[in-house]
């Protein structure tokens, strides 16, 4: 029973939280909006501070410190243990270990910062500021949520101001992902090659030499997207995904069905760069330690956080180009909008000329909770990889990144532009994107390792087996 | 390379080694993608599981049932229930009156392997034959639980029978368990005991001037 109410307790609270800090956003962004428009300021600098503060600070900050426990929780629970449950223990409740951030928290800061003789000093204590810095800045141009218009009398002229969920928007969108990510390497070959250290030294080279390899994949794997969406800009892709595929309002045109191979590249190249297992080379604890070996305290911290950040901004970035965004399909999103939030606005305001912002405001504030769970689920399938899958050896991670992942991205591209130029309405586009979904669940489905278990009976018995 | 001379007939090198008894790999298994996507089912299923559903908390893990796999202990909120045989750490045995049945022979101490039982031996006030301990100290960090002092005490005056294990502390002398806090249990008294038959003695008394604390538990 207990139980119950738990999982209720999560099941609602989690999607308040996100709506009000979505409601929030949208209202302060608003107002700072107005109020640059005042001081003759200019729209967007307000609202890039709110977005700052709201979206960077609040979201993405607080998603990444959860994900520390998270991890510790969840991969207990995928190899059928309990996890972290002791710290900040009230009425016999351990609220799913959250106090152990706080406690992770004290400790690394109150930890000695230990500085090695041999170390470069101004390297060593520039490395983990590089790698956190470019990591941090990768979510400015995620868009959280959609644009909403206000109506605002200044200077006896309505003014229409229009706020949205970005820090910024620029024209080169995801170049800029492309640019600011490969910055991030800097960092970690730098602590690895200032320590002093051979292992991290080791673990800084092998960190570059995997961002090579993986950074043409990662570009190639969005090719792909950019074209059929012919964009580089977030916010446009994602209104691009809002419609049916084949004109069918049940099967929305997302990335994931149109690009299904552009995804398993992005996804696997994206992974490769935030250093984490399968590809936690760099850091292979149990060969190397690692680039950060000589880090204590909270510069060490700053490395693991930037890790949860790079995992929170791939998701974002996923979420955004190859999940539609804050789109569910078209005929969701309608009968949301129409069924479901303009009654209920209309009950709440009685018909008065508030309305009709606030059925945009609403739907705004409903379509941010919608791209926040999607991002939620994305940083929870990157644990469940990260937990799953064992680290490769290095050659096998060249040996993916430069024989598989590359041709396959440009194959991809050279069969994204024969479709796009046969029929430019995408639909050729999406029934390859379909076809090679169903391959690879005829793959899953028909290559069934059924044999594993009749070919592990005759094995023959260890020697070691039974005891010592 | 014509001239090359042809290997024996068997695995090519480029076969890869294959361990006597494996067999080479399915084409699902080569192709890679269905197995990762296998095992991720794997992990998450495990994962829901024991997410959603209540943990079944019964000491005997091996006989833990449901959709939760967790097999963890929570050991101080759930203890597992000692085997029958378990007798436990040792307790000294007091008399009747509550002084400890100890007569300060030294043979625990004596035959104490770890060599972790210090004892000061004192006289009786008012009593010119007897012995009795001013210390009796063990030191429960070196103490390996052998039993030996138990075999050795002429006296019955130490036993393991109390059921518990030695607590944890947090500093070392908290751990070396004095007079005061090994004299426990029920008394003992047995008509063969000295001072029940020394002449001119008095007869144990009626009921008991200090009171004994209780075994835990019992």
């Amino acid at each position: 029973m207990s139980r119950i109410v738990k999982l209720l307790a999560v099941a609602l609270g989690v999607p308040g939280l996100v709506i009000f800090w979505a409601w929030s956003a949208y209202t302060l962004s608003d107002w700072a909006a107005e109020l640059c428009t005042h001081f003759h300021l200019g729209v967007t600098l307000g609202q890039a501070l709110v977005s700052i503060v709201f979206i960077q600070l609040f979201f993405v900050m607080i998603v990444a410190t959860l994900l520390t426990m998270a991890e510790r929780k969840w991969s207990a629970a995928m190899r059928d243990r309990i996890g972290p449950n002791r710290a900040g223990r009230l009425f016999g409740m351990s609220f799913g270990g959250i106090p152990h951030i706080l406690a992770d928290a004290l400790k690394m800061i109150f930890k000695e910062d230990i500085v090695p003789n041999r170390s470069m000093r101004l390297l060593y204590h520039l490395a983990p500021v590089l790698n956190f810095v470019p990591i941090f800045c990768l979510f400015a141009i995620v868009p959280m949520g959609p644009p909403v218009l206000f109506d605002h009398l200044i200077d006896g002229r309505v003014v229409h101001l229009t706020s949205t969920l970005q820090i910024s928007n620029p024209d080169i969108g995801l170049l800029y992902v492309f640019g600011i990510a490969s910055m991030a390497v800097y960092g970690v070959s730098l602590a690895g090659w200032s320590s002093g250290n051979k292992l991290a030294l080791l673990g800084g080279v092998r960190a570059s030499a995997q961002m090579i390899a993986y950074e043409v994949a990662l570009g190639l794997g969005l090719v792909g997207m950019m074209m059929s969406s012919s964009t580089l800009r977030l916010d446009a892709m994602i209104k691009s995904q809002s419609q049916g595929l084949f004109g069918w309002s049940w099967l929305p045109a997302w990335g994931i069905f149109i690009q299904p191979l552009g995804f398993l590249i992005f996804f696997a190249a994206a992974f490769a760069e935030t250093k984490r297992a399968p590809f936690d080379l760099p850091e292979g604890e149990s060969e190397i330690i690692g680039y950060f070996i000589e880090y204590s305290g909270m510069k060490f911290g700053m490395f693991m956080i930037a890790e949860f950040i790079e995992v929170v901004t791939l998701a974002g970035i996923v979420a955004a180009i190859f999940f539609g965004g804050w789109h569910l399909n078209p005929w969701l999103d309608l009968h949301l909008r129409t069924d479901i939030i303009e009654p209920l606005v209309r009950w709440r305001f009685h018909d008065n000329g508030l309305v009709t912002g606030s059925i945009a405001l609403t739907m705004a504030v409903i379509q941010t909770a919608i791209f926040a769970a999607k991002v939620f689920v994305l940083c929870w399938f990157q644990l469940l990889i990260r937990w799953t899958f064992p680290r490769f050896r290095y050659d096998q991670v060249q040996n993916l990144g430069w024989r598989i992942l590359l041709p396959l991205g440009v194959g991809n591209v050279f069969v994204t532009g024969v479709c796009l130029l046969v029929d430019p309405s995408m639909a050729l586009l999406g029934v390859v994107g379909l076809a090679e979904i169903g391959l690879g669940l005829g793959m899953v489905i028909f290559t069934g390792s059924g044999s594993v278990s009749k070919s592990a009976a005759h094995l023959p018995t260890p020697a070691t087996a039974g005891g010592h | 390379m014509a001239d090359a001379p042809k290997g024996p007939k068997g695995p090519k090198p480029s076969d890869g080694y294959l361990a006597p008894g494996l067999r080479p790999e399915t084409l699902g298994e080569k192709a890679y993608f269905p197995e990762l996507i296998r095992g991720l089912l794997i992990s998450g299923g495990h994962l829901l599981r024991n997410l959603l559903f209540k943990r079944d908390t019964s000491p005997d893990v091996l006989h833990r049932r449901g959709p939760n796999l967790v097999t963890t202990i929570q050991y101080p909120e759930e203890p597992v229930p000692q085997p029958p045989g378990y007798r436990g750490m040792h307790r000294l045995v007091p008399r009747e009156d509550g002084s400890p049945r100890c007569v300060a022979c030294y043979l625990c101490a004596t035959v104490c392997p770890a060599q972790c039982i210090y004892i000061e031996a004192g006289e009786v006030e008012g009593d010119p034959i007897e012995k009795a301990p001013v210390r009796f100290e063990i030191d429960e960090l070196r103490c390996i639980v052998c039993g030996f002092c138990v075999e050795a005490c002429p006296k019955d005056a130490i036993r393991m029978d109390t059921g518990t294990h030695c607590a944890s502390t947090y500093d070392r002398p908290s751990i070396i368990y004095g007079i005061d806090r090994l004299l426990k249990g029920p008394a003992v008294s047995h008509q063969s005991d000295v001072w029940f038959k020394r002449e001119g003695s008095d007869p144990p008394p009626e009921g008991n001037p200090h009171p004994i604390p209780p075994l835990p538990g019992k």
